[in-house]
């Protein structure tokens, strides 16, 4: 169930973290989940949110996803600072140090 | 160190196989997020900003080098290859996939490990003054107490649905390095005029958003009151504490609008209704306990070390990391996990494993944690000195730069934490790169500086001597000051300054107010003192200086 509504302000995107991994996970074009979020739809209508909605619900209840919810965008990017970071990672991880990525 | 006895074992065992067939049908949907979400968080698996996180808890900090270990072996297995040491002495991991997390419980189980009880609304981790069993100051070893409490606190059947999250520290000596006063309950082990021993109990600390700091509850707990006394307070948060607004649940809330003298009276109304005997430990118990953190077999016969025939950077060592230790010839050594390239308090799994093999050649096997991020090796030989450093070297771990400037203590902030509002580790980082000249740091002196991610204050930033909140409106982070703070037995709240900072003008600020301290200075003066000396008035025109 998504725990964000759609609140209809400008092109929406639907992101959610992998059930398994726990990533961040954004909806794409084909209603498909990508780890990448310039494959995200973003838009602003209403029958595609429908279905952005409807097909989070049912990825979520098949376990693919979880928390899944809708942001706003501006310019092509999340409007919210917290959505924006979330897609690009953290700014610093000692991973990136010692070379051992593994997810 | 304490080791599990056979019911220990059991449970936690138990707990890991209970906690696999969750997982199982949680990934089969046989169990929807809403259920599986506290069922998760009672065994330390959070879903952060990006991913899961793992926390593992250290029991009041105090660590077997098998456990340091198996820690790396998780971070390697599981893991990014690293762990994060948290201000609650925990350590924790960042990038873990649901799936494998109950063969990492799995793993921790066999070295008496697990996660239980470092999330939700119930006793966490009992932390620890790092020193425990090894500084002069104190009564006695605090640790065993810290045990006990773990004992009686893990899944306690009336206080594991508290009102909120409750926290615990303990110290044994009259300099706390535990933050005694920031915590729901502190105590500190103390002697009366008889010059028997027992406890000061402290009530009602906390940071977070409304900082507080604990009050006497007990001036002086006899021993064998303790578990009832304890039980008494408990008891009386979990009736009258609110839980209608998780933002004024804490046990500070209740105490402030209660009034000490009302909250104490309420407290020993609950404790004369209890039969001690039901709830009190045996002294054979507590002896038992007490067993498991004997001493080690001190050599009595080492030769002092001579410093002048060492290199500098050595000496330097010595001078900011080492301390000293109740058994003559012995010294306590911090490791700092504070390089300004790193985020404060990570340590990669081969680090860990060069600390634990330091630990099993020169320090009785034995690892501390500590609330400032970083780690202790409590009983090394003098003559050792060199070799552990040495290996510190090699294992990039010989910063030397225990309490001074770049000792940063800092949360993970927006770079993992769901909760933050702005990042903290850049901030921490861009400040131990601009005070990275060693000798600059020497010449400041103490110096604790806090950073915190938001509100929530993970980060200690109210009690640091500059203490950092970072916030962020419109989509652009920015970061408060406060200044004054302490941390120790001379704890205080830190007074806010004025309008925020952009991360670069923030670290020009601090720049300033350092160069303010170091030329307003008198003597050896710590920044603290001089801060108390003149005065808010007086740094804030200098932390504003030029906005």
């Amino acid at each position: 169930m998504s725990t964000l509504k759609h609140k209809g302000k400008g092109p929406q995107a639907m992101t959610a973290n992998e059930l398994v991994s726990g990533l961040n996970v954004w909806m794409t074009t084909d209603y498909g989940w990508s780890r990448d979020y310039a494959d995200a739809l973003l838009t602003e209508d209403d029958d595609q949110i429908s279905i952005m909605d409807e097909t989070a619900k049912a990825e979520e209840f098949a376990n693919t996803v979880v928390g899944a919810y809708f942001i706003d965008t501006v310019d092509g990017k999340p409007a919210r600072y917290r959505e924006r970071f979330r897609t690009h990672g953290p700014s610093y991880d000692t991973a990136a140090l010692i070379n051992q990525e593994r997810v | 160190m304490y080791r599990y006895d056979e019911f220990d074992a059991e449970f936690v065992n138990s707990r890991v196989a209970q906690f696999r067939g969750q997982v199982e049908r949680r990934l089969d949907g046989r169990l929807s997020e809403a259920e599986f979400r506290p069922l998760r968080l009672m065994n330390g698996l959070y879903l952060q900003l990006h991913a899961y996180m793992l926390r593992v808890a250290v029991p009041y900090g105090t660590l077997r080098t098998d456990q340091l270990r198996m820690l790396a072996h998780l971070a390697d297995k599981y893991d990014k290859g690293y762990g994060h040491v948290t201000t609650r002495q925990n350590m924790q991991f960042n990038w873990p996939a649901l799936s494998d997390v109950p063969d990492m419980l799995s793993d921790l189980a066999t070295v008496d490990m697990h996660a239980i009880q470092t999330s939700g609304n119930c006793i966490r981790n009992v932390t620890c003054d790092p020193y425990a069993g090894a500084t002069a100051d104190e009564i006695e070893d605090p640790r065993p107490l810290a045990e006990l409490i773990r004992q009686w606190s893990m899944l306690h059947p009336e206080f594991s649905f508290l009102p909120r999250k409750f926290k615990f520290a303990v110290t044994a000596s009259p300099h706390d390095r535990a933050m005694i006063k920031g915590h729901d309950i502190g105590i500190q082990i103390v002697k009366n005029d008889a010059g028997e021993v027992g406890y000061h109990i402290i009530v009602g600390g906390g940071l977070g958003r409304t900082p507080v700091l604990g009050e006497t509850l007990c001036a002086f707990l006899p021993k064998a009151d303790l578990l009832p006394y304890l039980t008494a307070t408990m008891r009386v948060y979990n009736r009258f504490g609110r839980r209608d607004n998780k933002y004024k649940a804490r046990i500070k809330i209740l105490v402030r609008d209660t009034g000490i003298a009302d909250f104490t009276k309420l407290v020993d109304d609950e404790f004369a209704t209890l039969d001690v005997n039901d709830t009190a430990v045996s002294q054979e118990e507590c002896e038992r306990i007490a067993s498991y953190f004997e001493p080690p077999t001190f050599d009595t016969n080492i030769k002092a070390i001579d410093l002048d025939s060492q290199p500098e950077a050595f000496r330097k060592w010595v001078a900011t990391n080492v301390a000293p230790h109740i058994a003559p010839g012995y010294a306590i050594v911090n490791i700092s996990l504070k390089n300004p390239e790193r985020a404060p308090g990570d340590i990669t799994a081969e680090q860990m494993r060069a600390v634990a093999d330091l630990a099993d050649r020169e320090s009785f096997g034995e690892v501390r944690t500590t609330h400032q991020q970083n780690m202790v090796l409590p009983h090394v030989r003098q003559d050792a000195l060199r070799a552990v450093w040495d290996g510190l070297v090699a294992a990039e771990l010989e910063d030397a730069n225990i309490n001074l400037i770049g000792d940063i203590i800092c949360c993970p902030g927006m770079d993992f934490c769901a909760l933050a509002t702005a990042r903290s580790i850049p901030v921490a980082q861009a400040i131990a790169e601009r005070f990275s000249d060693h000798d600059r740091q020497q010449a400041i002196g103490e110096m604790q500086i806090k950073i915190s991610g938001c509100i929530n204050a993970c980060g200690h930033h109210h009690v640091g001597h500059i203490g950092i909140l970072g916030l962020e409106k419109s989509g652009v982070e920015f970061y408060q000051v406060t200044l004054g703070g302490d941390a120790t037995h001379t704890a205080a709240i830190g007074d806010k300054m004025g309008a925020g900072f952009s991360q670069d003008e923030l670290v020009d600020g601090i720049e300033r107010i350092v160069d303010f301290y170091m030329g307003e200075r008198s003597g050896s003066e710590r920044f603290l003192d001089t801060y108390r000396r003149l005065g808010t008035a007086a740094f804030k025109e200098a932390l504003y200086a030029s906005t």
